[in-house]
């Protein structure tokens, strides 16, 4: 007890800190998900679980709940690739290489908002860039273009493309990190023993990036399943519930049927999601544990 | 060790202090002080980038003549206005004049002032006796009308003249009509059907009640009959026979009446700011404007007004509040503000003034046939999301009778 005393002038305003901004924020939207408030935002009351009833109840809530697995396996798995792949290319030494290492950072520096309108302009048609040259190079042969943005599922393949775009410079630079950490040595002893490239790279060097890889992808699971800014441009026009995931279903609660208290039960649900899969991964994986 | 379980200890009672705290909800709001120095919050959004500066004109004005009174102006985009307000009045910090759409549901929480004890005789008289009737929830005004549109079919004369076709006034001519002018090719559209979440509610309005359907009044809401199932029916006929634009059923209206103002599409609904879109755009688009088709030609028009409304807060503030609003509808102060705007006045002296204007002409001459939307009743705001969330499928596989059902059934849920 006498420690922790003198601990406190220090931890104290950590503390605080965090029971502000997280602490406070997380039971307000516990309390809001067990009320039940009128759409101009009065409390009318308490009603225990039935949000949480009308949430799972909805008819499209397991394809909504089955599309937000897609998307957050699908953008991590495909952004993991590309970054082992764009890393290993950075680690070698070639004319040039700190301006492509400079350029990787360009999509993480822009804000994700914009990068998204950019692609979903050139996706419209009549006047988008994207649709213009498929045309032009005779793909599609509609002379306005095809509504890439207006079909769920071409509109949430699109936002996959964009999500792993921006995705990528983060979880290459964290890769490049650990390959640099990887010791010469326990290369070169590979090459002696007459190992070949792609052998050194998957027996050798791909073991020691463990630490690395599983702290970029435990970071990415719970950024992509956060997402909402790029889901919501790019099928924000599409009518009813079929490119939704999570995210983009508690801004309908929220934004359109203006439905705090189930927007809040959702809230609560996907929090659980992400608490489940983070604590699975962390005891499978072990990402913080040494090699 | 041991620490870190003492640690977890104190941050386990923080917890449990924090969430005791929230528990307590968030009645306690400061209240301003009155007396004379008195502060009107304003809280609107914004129409067009002129907004802010017209608002601002109309303070500086109402300030000056009453010196004692402060107001303070915050515009917001649309999108983002209803989801602003209804944080302010969970907050416990509701603006004392708003300017938004539907109000029944505030009226019915008992926020509002009833639009009598906030105006003068002679301003309340002004307003036009169909906007008021449109205003009013369980016979008590909440509402001040505050601008008023209504929607006519802007048709590019020069596409159809090129494509041989008539300009129509039933469906079954417009069918037609837009199908010669889709069969022009090159990108070109018949006829522009918005159906996507932007403003759903309103193409429906148009071809629904086109039909002789209604969305229900203050006591229902009504949208899965079979008189809005024949409006709904020919919509799907319009996309299936290759009449409208690719992909009707997420089109937004903004964007796709830009495709109109580049002479890309037939025909097209539109709004008196239209008008003025085409002449600063594109001021070569050869057009004209008519009444827009209905099943059997007879003449209606969608009718929206947007409402000004006052919330009680700590019910201090009234005589302020009726100071600004006479300000505000005087006809020197009101007229100039709509007009700049583009829409059409819902005061008799306003009507009177702008009863020469040309280019709103052919608006204010529908606005007796108008419809409204059942904004009164405090559904209707379950109603308009489940509009743009859904009604847009009638441009995909769904059959009208299920998208009515599904729109029915998320209104009933509330």
């Amino acid at each position: 007890m006498k420690d922790l005393l003198k601990a406190l002038p220090w931890i104290g305003p950590a503390v605080a800190l965090i029971a502000t901004v997280v602490l406070f924020p997380v039971g307000v939207m516990f309390w809001n998900s067990t009320r039940d408030i009128s759409q101009s935002g009065l409390d009318d009351g308490g009603v225990g679980l039935a949000n949480f009833a009308t949430v799972v109840g909805f008819q499209y809530f397991w394809p909504i709940l089955g599309r937000t697995v897609v998307w957050v396996v699908g953008v991590v798995g495909v952004t993991l690739l590309g970054s082992l792949a764009l890393a290993a290319l950075l680690d070698k030494s070639f004319p040039g290489r700190r301006l492509v290492r400079m350029a990787v950072i360009v999509p993480w520096a822009s804000s994700v908002v914009m990068t998204t309108m950019v692609v979903h302009y050139g996706l419209e048609p009549y006047f988008g860039i994207i649709n213009s040259f498929l045309v032009d190079v005779g793909l599609i042969a509609s002379p306005e273009g095809y509504g890439w943005t207006r079909h769920p599922v071409t509109a949430f393949a699109w936002a996959m493309v964009v999500a792993v775009f921006v995705s990528l410079p983060f979880t290459t630079y964290t890769i490049l990190a650990g390959l640099q950490s990887v010791p010469g040595e326990t290369v070169e002893a590979a090459r002696i023993d007459g190992a070949g490239g792609v052998r050194t790279y998957f027996s050798v060097v791909l073991p020691q990036l463990r630490g690395a890889v599983s702290v970029a992808v435990l970071i990415n699971i719970i950024n992509v399943f956060n997402s909402l800014p790029i889901l919501r441009v790019m099928t924000g026009s599409i009518p009813g519930y079929d490119a939704d995931t999570i995210m983009t279903m508690i801004f309908k609660y929220l934004q359109n049927q203006r439905q705090i208290d189930l927007a809040s039960a959702l809230s609560v649900i996907a929090f659980f999601v992400v608490i489940v899969i983070v604590a699975v991964y962390v005891r499978v994986v072990r990402p913080l544990k040494e090699v | 060790m041991a620490q870190y379980k003492r640690l977890g200890g104190i941050m386990a009672i923080t917890l449990a202090a924090t969430t005791g705290l929230t528990a307590c909800g968030f009645g306690g709001s400061s209240g301003e002080e009155s007396g004379d120095g008195a502060t009107l919050d304003l809280l609107v959004p914004s129409y067009s980038d002129a907004t802010q500066g017209l608002w601002e004109d109309v303070i500086a004005g109402f300030e000056e003549a009453n010196p004692d009174v402060n107001v303070n102006l915050q515009v917001e985009s649309w999108d983002n206005l209803e989801s602003v307000i209804a944080t302010r009045i969970q907050g416990g910090d509701a603006p004392d004049i708003y300017n938004g759409g539907p109000f029944a549901g505030f009226a019915e929480d008992e926020l509002l002032y009833p639009v009598e004890e906030i105006t003068s005789e002679e301003t309340y008289a002004d307003f036009q006796p169909t906007f008021l009737e449109n205003a009013q929830v369980g016979g008590t005004t909440y509402g001040l009308p505050w601008i008023a549109s209504s929607r006519a079919l802007f048709v590019n004369d020069a596409l159809l003249e090129e494509a041989g076709a008539e300009v129509p006034a039933t469906w079954d001519e417009l069918l037609e009509s837009a199908k010669k002018v889709s069969e022009l090719g090159g990108g070109v559209a018949g006829y522009g059907m918005p159906l996507g979440s932007e403003e759903a509610q309103a193409e429906a309005g148009v071809w629904l009640w086109g039909g002789g359907g209604t969305f229900g009044d203050a006591d229902a809401i009504t949208i899965d009959t079979p008189e809005n199932l024949e409006g709904a029916e020919f919509i799907k006929k319009m996309i299936d026979e290759g009449a409208t634009q690719a992909d009707a059923g997420a089109s937004d209206r903004s964007p796709l009446f830009d495709i109109f103002v580049q002479g890309k599409i037939g025909m097209q609904v539109g709004l008196p700011p239209s008008v003025g879109q085409i002449e600063s755009d594109n001021p070569e688009l050869e057009y004209s404007v008519h009444p827009i088709p209905t099943k059997d030609g007879s003449p209606f028009t969608l009718g929206v007004a947007d409402h000004l409304m006052a919330f009680q807060n700590d019910g201090d503030k009234q005589e302020a509040i009726t100071a600004f609003f006479d300000h505000l509808y005087s006809a020197d102060v009101y007229v100039p503000w709509v007009q700049a705007e583009g829409f059409l006045p819902t005061t008799m002296s306003g009507s009177e003034q702008l009863a020469d204007d040309e280019a709103l002409a052919p608006f204010l001459e529908t606005l007796p046939d108008a419809q409204f939307y059942p904004s009164t009743n405090p559904d209707w705001q379950a109603a308009d999301p489940a509009f743009k969330a859904l009604f847009g499928q009638l441009g995909g596989d769904k059959s009208a009778k299920d998208v009515l059902a599904e729109i029915q059934a998320q209104v009933d849920a509330g």
